[in-house]
């Protein structure tokens, strides 16, 4: 793990007073935090808490599903992401987004990785950035020989970290993974989770994770989300040890209140 | 093992029956068919006009006819209803607007093809001057098929893993490029099967073209959309409403081209499912 630091270091992306409504469902209330840049951050939490939502909110994800309004703001690297003059796709591509479901393309593993940089219009050496992508994820050993496979045929740890290569070729600074192990076994879990220390501090790294020991094991900061409001957000070390709220305390000792 | 599957099974056995009945039927049907053509249908028959005259009357333009209108309703129905499609599914929000349009579309396609053809006629025919030709055909039978279309279209576009949309876009991709490279290649079989299926139905349709007006006897094939309206299923009507018994022959002979014709279609598009589901995975 890095060495700790304050939720005040160099921020790279900063929510204030955010909120997501559903409908006239309220998924997030008025969230204000910043993400440190080089670092990575979980967002812990009990189920339907809005750790998706909020992920969502840093690549404007949100507003694909009907009836999402967003009220706030979010920063990133100085700009407004939901200003007037934000192209959401641009967003996307400099945010990139690990989904918990494992869903390659049905197409070849170099079909895969190819898809955002083609949709991005990238024009360099295609051939040398899927095999930089895939090695970084440790994919490239495994499947150099043949990158005509079909991607679907791939296990379900390889299929995962295919689909993180997949949003490092879109050479992002922020790589959101949503609960990025939860369908996998523990053996492709501790593969995935050495896979995101190694990619940090180069890309910061937030990760929703309904597995508190993974986000204590990874991140330098942790967040803790209960019913779509921020409760504690701080050192990793502190609130595992030290919550301040008692709601954290017993989420994270798994006592009922 | 073979105790365990002599078990009786009486919903199986119904089925089996069900499903022989059908079979043998339509073998009986086929054969009755051609029997009946086999009486008064030569190969000139094929290519032959159409004639009031029994003998050396033939289903040439009839055939043409069909062929014309088949295409006509592909050119037309197909941009228009998958493009109808992709826009509810994809683009439009869901709005009453929006809502509405599904309904009616949904609703359309479970009306009779007969009013089709009234709508064809004052609205082809007549408004837009077109006579009772191949064209007007075609349009009255692009309307008759866009609603199926459109519903079958937007079910196969619907039933695309919501994990792949989300993924292209999460990639960074605009909304054309995830309809055109993830959407339309997942959903593509499910649209070719369903168009096929509403294409059966419009090219067997004989109640909207006799209401636009259809040519009874016509010395030659159409060659052009602006000639007058022919097909194989009006063919088989007006033969099979003349009193005469080499008529029937004739109406056979047209039934068993109409269903080739369907076989072959269905046939075409079995393949292309085949091939796009294989190309999908």
């Amino acid at each position: 793990m890095s060495s700790p630091a304050a939720p005040t270091d160099a921020p790279v992306l900063t929510a204030e007073r955010l909120s997501v409504r559903f409908g006239r469902r309220v998924a997030l209330r008025d969230i204000s935090l910043a993400i440190p840049r080089g670092r990575i951050v979980s967002i812990i939490g009990p189920s339907g808490c809005g750790k998706t939502t909020l992920l969502r909110c840093f690549n404007r994800m949100n507003e694909l599903a009907s009836g999402a309004r967003t009220s706030g703001t979010v920063h990133f690297a100085g700009m407004d992401l939901y200003g007037p003059d934000i192209d959401p796709v641009e967003v996307r591509r400099r945010i990139g987004m690990v989904f918990q479901q494992t869903t390659p393309f049905p197409k070849s593993v170099f079909d895969n990785i190819a898809f955002g940089p083609r949709a991005s219009g990238f024009t360099g050496d295609l051939q040398g950035l899927v095999e930089e992508v895939l090695t970084s994820v440790g994919l490239w050993s495994e499947v150099a020989d043949d990158l005509d496979t079909p991607a679907l045929e791939l296990s379900a740890g390889q299929k995962q970290r295919l689909c993180i290569a997949r949003t490092l070729a879109l050479k992002p600074d922020v790589l959101l993974l949503d609960e990025p192990t939860s369908a996998l076994d523990p053996e492709a879990t501790a593969r995935i989770e050495s896979i995101i220390r190694a990619l940090s501090p180069r890309y910061t790294i937030v990760i929703a994770t309904y597995n508190r020991w993974q986000a204590a094991r990874l991140s330098d900061l942790t967040a803790f989300l209960d019913r779509g409001e921020l409760l504690e957000y701080g050192l990793t070390e502190t609130l595992f040890t030290n919550p301040r709220e008692a709601r954290t305390e017993s989420y994270l000792t798994g006592r009922t209140q | 093992m073979t105790r365990h599957k002599r078990r009786r099974d009486p919903v199986g056995a119904a089925c089996r029956v069900a499903a022989l009945a059908v079979l043998s039927g339509f073998l009986v049907f086929t054969a009755y068919l051609g029997f009946a053509a086999s009486r008064g249908v030569g190969i000139d028959f094929l290519r032959g006009a159409s004639s009031v005259a029994v003998d050396g009357t033939g289903m040439g333009p009839a055939l043409a006819g069909t062929l014309w209108l088949l295409l006509l309703t592909a050119v037309l129905a197909l941009p228009i209803g998958i493009g109808t499609a992709i826009y509810l599914e994809e683009y439009a929000p869901r709005t009453r607007v929006t809502a509405v349009i599904e309904s009616v579309a949904a609703n359309l396609a479970g009306v009779p093809s007969v009013i089709y053809g009234i709508v064809g006629l004052a609205l082809f025919v007549r408004a837009l001057g077109m006579g009772p030709t191949i064209l007007a055909g075609g349009c009255t039978l692009a309307v008759l098929a866009l609603p199926g279309v459109i519903v079958t279209s937007r079910t196969a576009i619907r039933r695309v893993p919501e994990g792949l949309r989300l993924a292209a876009y999460g990639l960074g991709a605009t909304r054309w490029q995830v309809v055109r490279n993830q959407i339309l290649p997942a959903a593509g079989s499910g649209i070719v099967a369903g168009c096929c299926a509403a294409f059966t139905r419009t090219a067997g349709a004989a109640a909207p073209l006799l209401v636009l007006g259809t040519a009874t006897y016509m010395s030659f094939a159409p060659q052009t959309p602006a000639h007058p309206l022919t097909s194989l299923p009006t063919q088989i009507f007006t033969w099979a409403t003349r009193s005469q018994e080499e008529f029937a022959a004739l109406a056979a002979g047209a039934a068993i081209m109409l269903l080739l014709l369907l076989l072959i279609m269905n046939l075409i598009s079995a393949l292309v499912v085949r091939r796009l589901s294989g190309a999908a995975r």
